[in-house]
């Protein structure tokens, strides 16, 4: 709310000193002010002494939105003093409008827009306050909005103007602008965007009936009421909204199983209810001709719910199983009582011991936790057992069956006369020890079913029964055990009836009904506090009892137990056999007696009745127990398995609810047993499922394949609280998930367990449920919301540390954003178990980057090297003269060292990210590096050669290949030290791999430059997978290295060096590039053309010819040239030369051949124009040449120029073709 | 043929050797070596052209084809002669594809377009003109018809000291000896040599000639003396 202080210098926080209604500031107000004085200068004359000029209109708008801070504190100022101030001076009408001419009312300055918001604001308010002051005129003022700040948004129904008059009318103040949200207590709204709602998420958002309903009862009534809720959840990252499942579900089904048989439960059930209210209406008779109602359970009405017992139901479907339970009902009593702050705080979970109270009064938890207890109970029963203290005897009976029980029950109760006390002292132990095991062992051999004998154990009504033992008046009367005593809570209690005795049950009480219904259908019933010390002395007696004849023994609750006793019966028969001297059949039932037998014992032990249920596996002997109860035993054969099954109801079975019952109603119209013999498995499967279906198929056929696990291993550890949650704020919620994180912590602690998951179970009220739920400090009816989250300690590791548990449950709580004040449940749950087998905080995993400030880690570190050295400084300085001479003693010196290095909480150095080490101050770094380096060094050397491993770390960082320093380097003794290193230095990219999971890899992988062989690295200690990682020059050295100190010998080290350089020589050979670099492509290439020059007209002009025509006319041109002359022989060379060019293939292509042909196919033609006379006159060349040139001689030399041409032409293509060129 | 984009020399080679079979139909049709009705008309490179019916005739043709295009991709061919003869194994009229690989190119860039080389277009006008000259061969080589027993056999000339390739599969070589009368080397220096056209397609340079063998040459001696004794 307040603004603030620091940003407003001026006066601005007058409104915070004093407040609205103080009188006398207000009078001090009226005194100051001056009429059309500027309102704001009389407040701040009252609290500082800064005079604040007033702005000088700009001669220029500015540019920057300036804020005067007279304006700033205007809109402070109007919803408090300053607007009382102008409130007055309109109410004293000591100058009418004076105020107008304040400086609100002013002309804004130009382009000064906030100035023109704030000046609206403050108009508006005053605005307001005529309204205001227009009601106070005609009739007293209401005040109950007094204190409200209002601000409406979006369309609400009354409209805006309606809701302003109510808010003034009553003495609220609405603000048009949402401009602080601080100033603004409640904002009035019908519909929000859902922008809007994120917006306003922290703030007080309210329908407008609030204003209204109020306005109309006259008193402010409590907005919670009203608040404004969206439609729908927006926010689906809130979980999963899961169906209730509360563990009521679990438990009343274990109730359901409880003492009463069936025929028991129903006669006493139906007849009280009759004049009740609720659920029995609903109770339609059913008449389908479908339904068969099994005959020898008539009374029950299958189609019905069955009366559910639980007090605190948490979904409508299991409230409206509860008769009496009004879930839309508030509960006055702890309305008033959450009304009291005082109370609150010392009873719900806002209460600092509330956890501790919670489980010493929960009777839920006394149960639950029991098993965890549990291995030290049985271990504690088993010495008892052993010694036989406190038990007595069974009198041995007359006849001999009775006496072969006596005999084996004593047997087993240790108590052997024949045995040396003392001798016996020492021997038991290791007997005991060995009992469970051997008898496991033996167990095995009877694998037979048959043979089997199973036990189920359970006390009758066993907080009740424990509870009459020192209340013997109780007897015989109706009682029951809950929290309320006495008056207490009087006739409207919810405490929950744990356990009601039998002659409770026949008025129809039940166990987890609220003492509230218990009252209603017996006036009378007597009620006993809880006494968990002594069930606690009782159950460990009943183990103690139980674990002395069991083989085997399952604790299914403290008043519960399965066990195996297959040898005794089979002990007690074959003394029975003995004593009666082999005579004829066994009598009675062996197995049957020695239930009775025990059943004295417990009897005898602790005054309360056990009833045993006996059968060859669990189901039936669960089954049967039932039928023992009160006070009996029950023995179930093989053979009359299918008979005694054949009148229950499925959930008579254990293990099979409601739930099941319903759906075999539902799918196939029954519930009895017997019916359902008949029904096929796949019948089965299809309507129920395939587990259950199958489960109950084999069920009814009497059989179970269940063993009975004495040492179950825990799945999870859990804590839950869905009683007296009530918080008013996130601090306290937080302080609880806290307080429940220690409470976690400390059951995993005593199991001796690590967590990797968290599970936070959280109940939220129902919006339809009243904010006090019916039960006392219950959760009512609730939402549930589940998220689960990794449960990680630093470090990776599981972990039972509060701490963590609790950071973490806090954050998942906190993401789902619930108002604190509907948490009614709240339950942390570790998953994923691990044992913590006594590993330490720094055990394996991830180590922490310690990120502590720069001078703390010097000093740590400082603090370790001198722990380190200082101490042993004598035996370092001898280790560093002579390494080789490291003596035993040394070794034990690092050895003892070493512990210290391991667990300072440093990373390793290939885990550190390169980037954030490089990023570190050059110091920090340095100092890193130092520890990194003093790290390397591996124990057995750490102090032998810590300088000379430094070197080989500088190196194998910079990467200085073939330094010399390296050859001294790799002298020192240190072949783990370079393995180590090698994996250090492997690419971070690559995670490091572990040798056997990358095996597959390796092979094709292993393509290092270096030339070496995987066997080869293996054998040096190197890893190849690493190895190969390295970059070629630091794969060289750590070979080298590695070699060197194999051999010792430095020229063997290398005796592939040559071999190793090529390479380095190959990638310059273009061969292993082409893939990368695409050459050009290829380049067409044709054959040069033959040119005939020829010079031209002018001096140095040159003529080229290369075309057929034009060389056709150089012929032509030629020929006219000489018609008269024979040709020049020279001519007749060039021009041949240039022919045989032409037609030579070698030099030119088939195109000139082509051409040259055409070219001396127009010479013939030319010729033989000229010259066909003397064609055939061609053996006369031998005439000589005449000075005056016939026409004959010039044809013939013509002709002969022409054969001589065609000749060489001829010779060339002959070369190629054969034959002659044809010039047809 | 996409027109536009210069040859590859897969292309080249592709084209040459297609054309080489048209050719040789061709040649069978004009030179009647086989009788008329034997072929059918068809159009390539926008010509009429006569492709022969026969499906053996066809698979020696192509198989010898697709021989000499093996060849050709390896660049050892220098000529595919084409022999009419007749039934002496006496060559009659040779007809020559001289064949000059102009440039080697790698494996990888066979496919690639060789650059400034002659488009498939250019090509094609080019094969054209070879097949309307070899329709008019007549012209030159004389109107008298050849022998009745004629045949006609595939030789292939590779560039010295060069032997064909042998083929990966089992399939024998595809290659026997030639007679040594049918090659270059055995012809004749009477023979006559009719350069037909030539084209340089930048990568391979091809040529047809038709050489008429001496003893055909003969053969036409005495029958035009024969004629001209008959007509005087």
């Amino acid at each position: 709310m307040a603004p603030p202080r620091t940003l407003a210098p001026s006066g601005s926080a007058s409104s915070d000193y004093f407040g609205d209604d103080d009188p006398e500031f207000l009078q001090a107000l009226y005194e100051t002010v001056l009429p059309g004085d500027v309102m704001l200068d009389s407040s701040k004359q009252d609290t500082s002494d800064v005079e604040v000029p007033e702005m000088p209109p700009c001669a220029q708008p500015s540019l920057k939105r300036l804020r005067s801070p007279d304006l700033d504190d205007l809109e402070d100022l109007v919803p408090s003093a300053s607007y009382h101030k102008i409130l007055s001076s309109v109410d004293e009408n000591k100058e009418s409008a004076g105020y107008l001419e304040s400086d609100v009312y002013g002309a804004a300055h130009f382009g000064d827009f906030g100035e023109y918001m704030a000046r609206k604001r403050a108009k508006l308010q005053i605005q307001n306050a005529e309204l205001e002051d227009a009601d106070m005129v005609s009739d007293s003022k209401s005040k109950i909005f007094q204190g409200l700040q209002i601000y409406i948004n979006g369309y609400t129904e009354p409209s805006v103007q309606d809701l302003r008059q109510l808010i003034m009318k009553h003495g609220g103040i609405y603000h048009a602008y949402l401009v602080k949200k601080s100033l603004v207590t409640h904002i009035i709204t019908c519909s929000l965007t859902p922008n809007k709602i994120r917006e306003f998420k922290h703030m007080k958002v309210v329908r407008p009936e609030w204003l209204v309903e109020s306005a109309k009862s006259g008193v402010l009534l409590p907005w919670k009421d009203f608040i404004y809720k969206a439609n729908e959840r927006l926010e689906h990252p809130q979980g999963k909204r899961a169906p209730q499942k509360s563990l009521y579900d679990t438990f009343s089904s274990q109730r359901a199983a409880n003492p009463q048989t069936s025929t028991a439960e129903t006669a006493p059930d139906s007849s009280p209810r009759v004049g009740l209210v609720q659920l029995d209406t609903t109770e339609t008779p059913v008449a389908g001709p479908s339904h068969v109602t099994p005959p020898s359970t008539p009374t029950k009405s299958q189609s019905t719910p069955r009366p559910l017992h639980i007090t605190d139901p948490g979904t409508p479907s299991q409230a409206e199983r509860v008769p009496d339970y009004a879930f839309h009902k508030s509960n006055p009593i702890a309305e008033r009582a959450m009304a009291d702050p005082a109370w609150r705080a010392a009873h719900t979970s806002v209460a600092p011991d509330f956890i501790e109270g919670f489980y010493r009064n929960s009777r839920l938890h006394h149960l639950s936790t029991w098993k965890a207890e549990l291995k030290g109970l049985v271990t504690e029963a088993l010495e008892r057992a052993e010694n036989g203290t406190n038990l007595g005897r069974v009198p041995g009976g007359e006849d001999g069956e009775d006496e072969a029980v006596g005999k084996i029950v004593e047997e087993n109760m240790g108590g052997r006369a024949w045995k040396d006390e003392g001798v016996d002292v020492s021997m038991k132990d290791a007997q005991l020890v060995m009992r469970s095991p051997s008898r496991k062992g033996k167990e095995r051999a009877f694998d037979d079913d048959e043979e089997r004998i199973i036990m189920h154990c359970d006390f009758d009504s066993f907080f009740v029964s424990a509870g009459l033992v020192d209340r013997p008046h109780l007897r015989g009367k109706p009682v029951v055990v809950c929290h309320s005593q006495g008056n207490q809570g009087g006739q409207a209690s919810t405490s929950e009836i744990a356990s009601a005795s039998y002659e409770a049950r026949e008025y129809g009480i039940k166990s987890g009904m609220s003492l509230q219904q218990a009252r209603k259908l017996c006036p009378t019933v007597l009620t006993m506090p809880y006494e968990f010390q002594r069930y606690k002395t009782f159950s460990l007696q009943f183990y103690t009892i139980l674990m002395a004849h069991a083989d085997e023994l399952q604790a299914v609750s403290v008043d519960e137990a399965l066990i195996e006793v297959t040898t005794s019966v089979r002990r007690i028969k074959s003394e029975m056999a003995r004593s009666q001297g082999y005579t004829s059949a066994p009598l009675g039932d062996p197995a049957k007696n020695f239930a009775e037998a025990i059943r004295a014992q417990v009897k005898r032990a602790t005054g309360c009745e056990v009833s045993i249920g006996i059968a060859h596996n669990i189901m039936l002997a669960r089954a049967a127990s039932r039928k023992a109860k009160p006070a009996g035993s029950y023995h179930v054969t093989p053979d009359t398995a299918r008979e005694f099954l054949a009148p229950l109801d499925i959930d008579d079975l254990h293990g099979f609810g409601y739930a099941t019952r319903q759906k075999a109603f539902e799918k196939l119209r029954a519930t009895n047993l017997g019916e359902l013999a008949k029904k096929s498995r796949a019948v089965l499967c299809d309507a129920l499922g395939k587990g259950t279906g199958e489960t109950l198929y084999k069920a009814v056929r009497g059989i179970d394949e269940r063993k009975i696990e004495s040492d179950k291993q825990r799945k999870s550890v859990s804590c839950d609280i869905n009683y007296g949650i009530r918080f008013e704020n996130n601090q306290q919620a937080e302080t609880f998930i806290y307080q429940l994180a220690q409470e976690v912590s400390r059951r995993l602690k005593t199991i001796d367990m690590l967590g990797r998951s968290l599970t936070i179970k959280i109940l939220v009220r129902d919006p339809s449920a009243p904010v006090e739920a019916p039960k006392f400090m219950g959760h009512g009816l609730c939402e549930a919301f589940a998220k689960q989250a990794q449960l990680v300690a630093p470090g990776g590791h599981a972990t039972s540390g509060d701490k963590v548990i609790g950071e973490h449950a806090w954050r998942l709580l906190k993401s789902f954003n619930f108002d604190p004040k509907e948490l009614r449940g709240i339950g942390i749950q570790i998953q994923k178990l691990e044992k913590a087998s006594g590993e330490g905080e720094g055990g394996p995993g991830q180590a922490v980057l310690p990120f502590r400030p720069a001078d703390v880690a010097k000093a740590i570190t400082e603090d370790e090297n001198k722990n380190d050295s200082t101490p042993k400084s004598s035996q370092v300085t001898k280790a560093k003269l002579s390494e080789a001479e490291v003596t035993l003693q040394e070794a034990s010196v690092t050895k003892a060292l070493s512990p210290s290095l391991v667990h300072s909480d440093l990373p390793r150095f290939s885990q550190v990210d390169k980037s954030v080490f490089d990023a570190l101050p050059d110091d920090i770094r340095a100092e890193l590096e130092a520890e990194y380096k003093r790290r390397s060094v591996p124990p057995e050397v750490i102090n032998a050669i810590p300088p000379v491993t430094v070197t080989v770390k500088e190196e194998k960082k910079t990467n200085f290949p073939g330094h010399p320093a390296k050859k001294v380097t790799f002298k020192e003794p240190a072949p783990p030290n370079l393995a180590r290193i090698t994996r250090q230095l492997a690419p971070r990219s690559k995670s490091p791999l572990p040798g056997k999971q990358s095996a597959l890899f390796c092979k094709t992988r292993f393509v290092t430059r270096s030339n070496v062989t995987e066997s080869e690295l293996r054998r040096l200690g190197l890893d190849p997978v690493v190895f190969a990682g390295l970059p070629p020059d630091l794969q060289r050295e750590q070979l080298a290295g590695a070699r060197f100190k194999k051999t010792g010998k430095l020229g063997v080290t290398f005796p592939s060096q040559p071999k190793r350089l090529r390479p380095i020589v190959r990638p310059s050979k273009p061969r292993t590039r082409p893939r990368y670099i695409p050459p050009p492509p290829p380049k067409a290439q044709y054959p040069e053309v033959p040119v005939l020059k020829q010079q031209g007209k002018t001096k140095g002009e040159k003529l080229l010819f290369t075309e057929k025509d034009d060389l056709q006319n150089v012929i032509e041109q030629w020929m006219n040239g000489f018609l008269d002359h024979p040709p020049n022989q020279r001519d007749v060379d060039y021009f041949a030369k240039f022919l045989v060019q032409c037609v030579d293939g070698g030099r030119g292509s088939d195109f000139g051949f082509e051409k040259a042909v055409a070219v001396v196919k127009w010479w013939l033609v030319l010729i033989k124009r000229h010259f066909s006379a003397w064609e055939y006159y061609q053996y006369e060349p031998e005439l000589k040449p005449r000075k005056r040139y016939t026409n004959e001689a010039i044809g013939r030399a013509w002709w002969k120029a022409f054969r001589e041409v065609k000749a060489k032409m001829d010779a060339v293509a002959r070369k190629r073709f054969g034959g002659y060129i044809s010039l047809r | 043929m996409t027109s536009d984009a210069p040859l590859s020399f897969n292309q080249a080679v592709r084209g040459i050797s297609e054309f080489i079979e048209v050719a040789i139909h061709n040649i069978l049709y004009v030179r009647q070596v086989y009788p008329a009705d034997v072929f059918i008309r068809r159009k390539k490179y926008n010509l009429p052209v006569f492709q022969s019916r026969h499906p053996g005739l066809n698979d020696y043709i192509s198989g010898a084809v697709k021989a000499v295009s093996d060849e050709l991709a390896v660049g050892n061919v220098d000529k595919v002669i084409m022999v009419i003869k007749n039934k002496e194994e006496v060559p009659l009229e040779r007809y020559i594809f001289a064949i000059q690989n102009m440039i080697q190119v790698e494996h990888f860039n066979k496919e690639t377009s060789v650059e400034e080389a002659m488009t498939a277009s250019t090509l094609g006008h080019y094969f054209r003109s070879f097949l309307v000259k070899l329709s008019m061969i007549e012209s030159e080589l004389g109107q008298y018809p050849l022998p009745d027993d004629l045949s006609f056999a595939i030789i292939l000339e590779l560039k010295d000291d060069k032997a064909p390739t042998v083929p990966q599969g089992k399939d024998p070589p595809p290659w026997v000896p030639a007679s040594t009368q049918h090659t270059t080397a055995g012809a004749s220096e009477g023979a006559e040599l009719h350069m037909l056209r030539a084209v340089d397609t930048g990568i391979i340079s091809l040529s047809l000639a038709v050489q008429e063998s001496e003893q055909k040459l003969e053969l036409e001696k005495q029958k035009n003396s024969k004629g001209k004794q008959k007509a005087t």
